[in-house]
């Protein structure tokens, strides 16, 4: 979510991304900031460097991609996998629901766009996924 | 703005889905007196008795950037209603609750249905009404309109207020971002 605050008399451009559950990327004119989360919803200030490599792919206008060979089906945005409806082998149609991602308190059903055999399930529940990772591949 | 209404629904959300799928338009909102199975983010459940009001919008499917600004959008446009026509005084627990001291009035649920590009969008709004007494397990954690202003709300009244804000919010995102 991107959004401009005004702290006394400057403005600033503001960047809130979920990055795993409990784990948020805060970006201040650029600048990033990592905190997580408790169960009281209390924010602290990560210091380890390691999570500047966990980024969201910002290229969030751009149309979903499905894949070169147009049969992985990929993640349209980070979350966590929330739920999987199906298993390798099976067949799909055409608007069937294939999982469920939870990305900033949204739920989100991932459907198939065309029917195909369930080839192997690149995914699992509880699962952290980014923007663009597949999550499967069909036949 | 076409309103369906109904006296028990399992989920106002679930509803709206099944009809965004067979072709109900934009702005055609499911509202229900009660909800079997309402349910919160993580489906966490909503306690939905008579006299709440549990309603669903079926929005025109948004790009995937967006999506985040209907959840705060609905409940910046909630707590302001509750701020302007109850003089209460709102906090929105980011992104999706509103809380009075603390306890949650207020509840907003975005669900979406995406294949190659976004199919769906739903947002659907609890809102503690007319709730005289929650049970025990959400006493300390839960709060009605009614409880705090000891009134009796129209939930009619209140829904077309919400609706006739969320229009203007959300409609005039999509005109500022066209232009």
């Amino acid at each position: 979510m991107k959004t401009r605050i005004k702290i006394g008399e400057k403005f600033y451009n503001v960047e809130i991304a979920e990055i795993k559950e409990n784990l948020l990327k805060i970006s201040v004119e650029g600048e990033n900031y990592f905190f997580s989360q408790d169960e009281f919803q209390k924010l602290s200030l990560l210091k380890n460097k390691n999570f500047l490599d966990l980024q969201t792919n910002s290229k969030d206008n751009k149309p979903i991609l499905n894949g070169s060979k147009e049969k992985e089906i990929k993640s349209p945005i980070a979350g966590i996998i929330s739920n999987i409806y199906v298993a390798e082998g099976d067949i799909i149609k055409p608007g069937q629901t294939l999982l469920t991602l939870t990305a900033m308190k949204m739920e989100n059903e991932i459907v198939a766009e065309n029917a195909g055999e369930i080839k192997k399930i690149q995914t699992k529940k509880t699962q952290f996924v980014q923007k663009n990772d597949t999550l499967i591949i069909l036949k | 703005m076409e309103i369906k209404f109904y006296s028990k629904l399992n989920s106002t959300n679930q509803k709206a889905k099944e009809l965004a799928k067979t072709g109900a338009k934009a702005w055609t909102i499911i509202v229900a007196e009660t909800q079997k199975i309402g349910r919160g983010q993580q489906k966490k459940f909503w306690f939905s008795p008579k006299g709440g009001l549990y309603f669903s919008i079926i929005l025109k499917p948004q790009k995937i950037s967006d999506l985040e600004k209907i959840t705060l959008n609905s409940a910046k446009c909630v707590a302001n209603i509750l701020k302007k026509k109850f003089r209460l005084n709102p906090e929105i627990k980011w992104p999706n609750d509103v809380l009075i001291n603390n306890k949650k009035i207020a509840g907003i649920l975005v669900e979406n249905v995406i294949g190659k590009d976004i199919k769906v969008c739903i947002c659907g709004i609890g809102l503690n009404t007319n709730i005289k007494k929650f049970p025990k397990e959400l006493k300390k954690t839960a709060t009605s309109i009614m409880i705090e202003t000891k009134r009796q709300i129209n939930n009619e009244q209140i829904l077309n207020t919400i609706l006739k804000e969320l229009q203007k919010k959300l409609l005039n995102y999509e005109f500022k971002k066209r232009n």
